[in-house]
């Protein structure tokens, strides 16, 4: 907690503020207690990142992760839809803690960094170097855009409610896009053993897995009605319309479980640890 | 030698540095420091750089022996290389874990009406390193091996419930995050007077629900013995792992356990300390 | 202390090392795990052929034969309404480059299958990892997985930098490599995305955390908590995110204007057309002597037809039984057909002759090999559905083969050939 200001660029940007300052002033944190208050800082965030990584992650791939893991089921009916729906629910328990007791507008994106992380490590150590698959093959998804808009959201309009109503349509809307601004190229139509297929096909055949025949898919058969060309954004505000009520949902189960509650300890116990009465 | 002497007696003890050896002028700088001053940081890094010796470990046999024995579990290789390593796995960890602890609980602290603020503080942080050291086992198997886990039955046909996968992602991985899950809870009971006084609940869903995902591999077994054959990674029968897994965000309740606990002693040690915890959640502590 | 880092840094060079490497010799692909029934009376695939077992990186292998769905379809197998024309192979060590299912495309799956009908498939591999790998063909069925065809060791040599994969796309694009295709736009946007996470994060994390941030709002200070500056960077960001969001999106549709959505239509074919047999085959009792490791079966053979017919091999579980004194059914053996799929001793056949049209002959069928003990073929013995399935290969003198597929209950049989009485405990293991 030092007074001197670095001129260094990340210095000036991270430097501390007055309001800072003001903070520690009003709490009456003696200087060692500052210190130890910041130390704990660091390693609550270490310890966050890495439950985030690998808890989130769980969660996605375990319940969404086939549209995650593998390029031929990005599809525009259900991939649009289910990642959205799946990858709401941690942000928004998330939030809920960091914001309700710390005023921190961070959560969302926590996750969101900590998934592709996480996402990026297990693609490369395990589906690249010891199954061998090429990396398109399983180029995963990304939600840090939405999440950053989630948080950013919650900066401007401080309450859950304005969240769930404006932000987590808004984090479902923009996967889509924010997805094949980076995917858009395997869609290109190749001809391939006489019919016409998508790049992102033509990839899953050419490098098999075993265990996974194409039927397996569970992606668009075709749409019914033709919505103007543009079914893939009614997946869109469906999903929209489902992240609303989820985000509500698991705003308040992340306030159950980091709120502090306890059962009574036995007696017994408690004579053991030397309580007194 | 004092950075080996912390190691080996802790620096709740500082035998090495009240030793006679170092007058008070000589002593080194980073007995100064906060890290220092607070917590076991050195038997915490031991214990971190073992589970990343463990993990690598695991990567490196699984890409060394996986494809080479571990395709065909009716061939002597598979009991060779995979059988052995999990009954190694499984018998080593868990005895571990219980000397581990027993030792917690028969050092437990004996007087906690008594807890002086400082050595409190020491705890909270000590309990904090417990819980990155945890955060750090369930990040390598919930994200790490469970990944390797999906690679693997995506590629080859699964053919026995110990697969190469599962043999370091179940019966390693999880009966490791049980020595950290369970040891920072009984830490936290035997010798902090906020969570010996009262079980926290929190901290009780943080370290079960993890840890019920090993008895939830029977349901995963019993699916894919008799109806899915194939891999569909998100198929509810893999959902249990993941209601399980979402008691890891208790870990948050925890944390304003901590906050909360770190506040009072704040207060003991400094008046100037203006602890306004909301009283709603600390009437318990 | 004294760390020596030229130590530290040569464990850690090694462990990379470890990392990096991969050795890939792969024998069986687990189906000895699959229960008998599946084995014996689901897909039964006969006429396999691999067009060489030696081949470089970026070199072709077929892989052909043809299958029959058995009639006696077990019921704990789903129907084949969907199947796949699938392969088992350890990972990708080859690319698939084309498949047929009746020579029609089976780039996708097909739709209603016919039991008791057989069904050609071809498959193009081309080598990418090298080492020596077990290539099996396989038709996977939805809901019950892939069934696999018999195996083959296939070398592949030379190194896996060389394997190149170009296609050309529809607007004539040429690719020179799948494997990296459009990879250098993921790398850069999900970085941007990261970095820009990241910044936030930092942005919070730098200042005053938990303990002060939580007692400073227990004040009703949160004007210090956020300020101006911070509404103001995080409005700023998300405008920027939003922009940036909409920018590359139109980057991308402007730069490949033309894109399809995944395809799936299902696929359908006839069966292969197949000539009655006019042979009727009754399976009086089947036997499996556990000691012995022999399987018996007592036939009763009906001839409709108007040649002369023989039996020539019986065929399950991708175990061939050749009646060796027969040449029309030696002549059926590929040259470097794999040994571990044919039983040593062959088929033993009491009363083995020719059966003249309109006669009825009843035969004494004996499959000795340690491979039904070994291939775990022997767990009928503890399943719940205690029947076996396989083909028989019947031929007319002038070599016309005739299949027909056949099943039966099976019965375990405990007495050692020099009658030392019963060991039960060979059951269940």
């Amino acid at each position: 907690m030092s007074k001197s200001e670095s001129r260094s660029f990340f210095g000036k940007i991270f430097r501390m503020r007055s309001e800072d300052r003001e903070i520690l002033k009003i709490v009456g944190l003696n200087k060692e207690q500052a210190g130890l208050a910041r130390y704990f800082d660091f390693l609550v965030v270490a310890a966050a990142f890495l439950l985030f990584c690998g808890a989130f992650h769980l969660h996605v791939m375990l319940s969404a992760g086939d549209w995650d893991m593998f390029i031929d089921w990005k599809d525009r009916q259900y991939w649009p839809l289910i990642i959205p729906i799946d990858t709401i629910m941690f942000p928004a328990a998330v939030q809920a803690a960091f914001w309700y007791y710390f005023r921190l507008p961070i959560g969302a994106t926590l996750c969101g960094v900590c998934l592709l992380t996480s996402v990026w490590i297990g693609t490369y150590s395990y589906w690249h170097l010891w199954t061998m698959f090429p990396i398109v093959l399983n180029v995963p998804s990304i939600i840090i855009a939405g999440c950053i808009l989630l948080d950013v959201i919650l900066l401007i309009f401080r309450r859950w409610i304005f969240v769930a109503c404006i932000g987590a349509p808004l984090f479902a809307l923009t996967f889509y896009p924010s997805n094949m601004a980076a995917l858009t190229g395997y869609y290109v139509p190749v001809e391939h053993l006489g019919s016409m297929a998508s790049m992102a096909d033509v990839i899953g055949y050419t490098f098999p897995r075993s265990a996974t025949p194409e039927y397996i898919r569970i992606i668009e058969t075709g749409t019914l009605r033709t919505f103007e060309g543009t079914s893939v954004w009614v997946s869109g505000v469906f999903a929209a319309f489902v992240c609303i009520f989820l985000y509500m949902l698991w705003w308040q189960i992340g306030m159950a479980f980091s709120t502090v509650k306890t059962w009574s300890q036995s007696p017994k116990l408690k004579k053991y640890l030397g309580f007194k009465g | 030698m004092a950075f080996i002497d912390n190691i080996i007696h802790g620096k709740g003890l500082k035998k090495s540095v009240n030793s006679e050896k170092y007058s008070n002028d000589k002593l080194p700088w980073y007995t100064k420091t906060t890290v220092f001053k607070y917590g076991n940081f050195g038997i915490f890094m031991f214990g971190i750089i073992v589970v990343a010796a463990l993990v690598a470990g695991a990567r490196i046999y699984q890409g060394l022996y996986g494809f080479e024995h571990g395709l065909d579990s009716m061939s002597q290789g598979f009991q060779d290389y995979w059988m052995t390593l999990v009954k190694a796995e499984l018998i080593g960890i868990f005895s571990f874990n219980v000397v581990l602890w027993l030792y917690l609980w028969y050092s437990r602290e004996r007087d906690m009406d008594n807890v002086k603020p400082e050595v409190e503080l020491k705890r909270y942080i000590n309990l904090v390193l417990w819980i990155l050291s945890y955060t750090f086992i369930v990040y390598w198997t919930t994200s790490y091996f469970a990944y390797a886990d999906g690679a693997w039955h995506q590629t080859v046909l699964r053919d026995t419930s110990f697969t190469p996968s599962h043999n370091i992602l179940f019966y390693g991985c999880i009966p490791l995050y049980l020595t950290f899950g369970v040891g920072g809870f009984l830490y936290a009971m035997t010798r902090l007077p906020s969570f010996g006084r009262a079980i926290s609940i929190a901290y009780t869903f943080a370290v079960l629900g993890p840890a019920l995902i090993l008895p939830n591999l029977g349901f995963n077994e019993w699916g894919h013995a008799y109806w899915m054959t194939e891999e569909i990674f998100s198929h509810p029968l893999h959902w249990g792992f993941v209601v399980l897994g979402w008691n890891a965000l208790a870990i948050g309740g925890v944390l304003m356990q901590i906050v909360i606990g770190m506040s009072k002693s704040f207060k003991k040690i400094n008046s100037k300390f203006a602890d306004n915890s909301n009283s709603e959640f600390t009437e318990n502590l | 202390m004294k760390i020596n880092y030229t130590k530290l840094l040569k464990i850690f060079l090694i462990s990379i090392f470890y990392f990096v490497i991969d050795m890939v010799v792969a024998y069986a692909h687990g189906e000895k795990a699959m229960e008998p029934y599946f084995r014996t009376r689901t897909v039964m695939f006969y006429d396999v052929t691999w067009s060489t077992d030696n081949v470089k990186v970026g070199e072709n292998v077929t892989i052909e034969g043809k299958f029959r769905l058995h009639s006696d379809w077990p019921q704990a197998v789903d129907d084949p309404d969907v199947i796949y024309v699938n392969q088992s192979i350890p990972g990708p060590v080859f690319a698939k480059i084309e498949s047929y299912l009746n020579g029609v495309p089976a780039r996708q799956s097909f739709r209603d299958m016919e039991v008791g009908k057989d069904y050609h498939y071809k498959m193009v591999l081309q080598g990418r990892v090298p080492g020596n790998h077990h290539v099996h063909p396989g038709i996977a069925i939805k809901g019950s997985g892939t069934i696999i065809g018999p195996g083959q060791f296939i070398k592949v040599s030379g190194s896996q930098k060389d394997f190149k994969f170009p296609v050309t796309t529809m607007d004539g694009v040429l690719i020179e490599d799948l494997e990296t295709y459009a990879l250098a736009d993921v790398f850069k946007w999900h970085s941007t995305l990261a970095i820009l996470g990241i910044f936030w994060l930092l942005w919070w994390v730098w200042r005053p955390l938990l303990i002060p941030r939580y007692q400073a709002l227990k004040q009703g200070r949160e004007d210090l908590l956020i300020t101006r500056l911070d509404l103001t960077v995080g409005i700023l960001l998300g405008v920027f995110v939003f922009v940036a969001i909409v920018y590359n999106y139109n980057v991308q549709a402007n730069k490949y204007p033309i894109t399809v959505p995944l395809q799936t239509s299902r696929m359908y074919t006839d069966p292969l057309p197949v000539a009655d047999p006019q042979i009727k085959i009754n399976v009086s009792r089947a036997e499996y002597d556990i000691p012995g490791r022999t399987m018996r079966m007592w036939v009763e053979v009906k001839n409709n037809g108007d040649n002369k017919v023989r039996l020539g091999e019986l065929t399950t579980a991708n175990l061939r039984f050749i009646n060796k004194s027969f040449g029309h059914a030696m002549n059926n053996v590929t040259a470097n057909y794999p040994s571990e799929h044919m039983a040593d001793g062959g088929l033993e056949i009491d009363k083995d002759k020719y059966i003249n049209p309109g006669e009825s002959h009843k035969m004494f069928i004996t499959a000795q090999d340690a491979r039904w003990e070994t291939e775990r073929l022997t767990a009928f013995l503890t399943d719940v559905d205690a029947r076996v399935g396989a083909l028989l290969f019947f031929y007319d003198e002038e070599g016309n083969r005739k299949i027909l597929d056949v099943a039966s209950s099976i019965l375990p049989v405990f007495t050692d050939d020099d009658g030392t009485g019963p060991s039960y405990q060979r059951i269940g293991r």
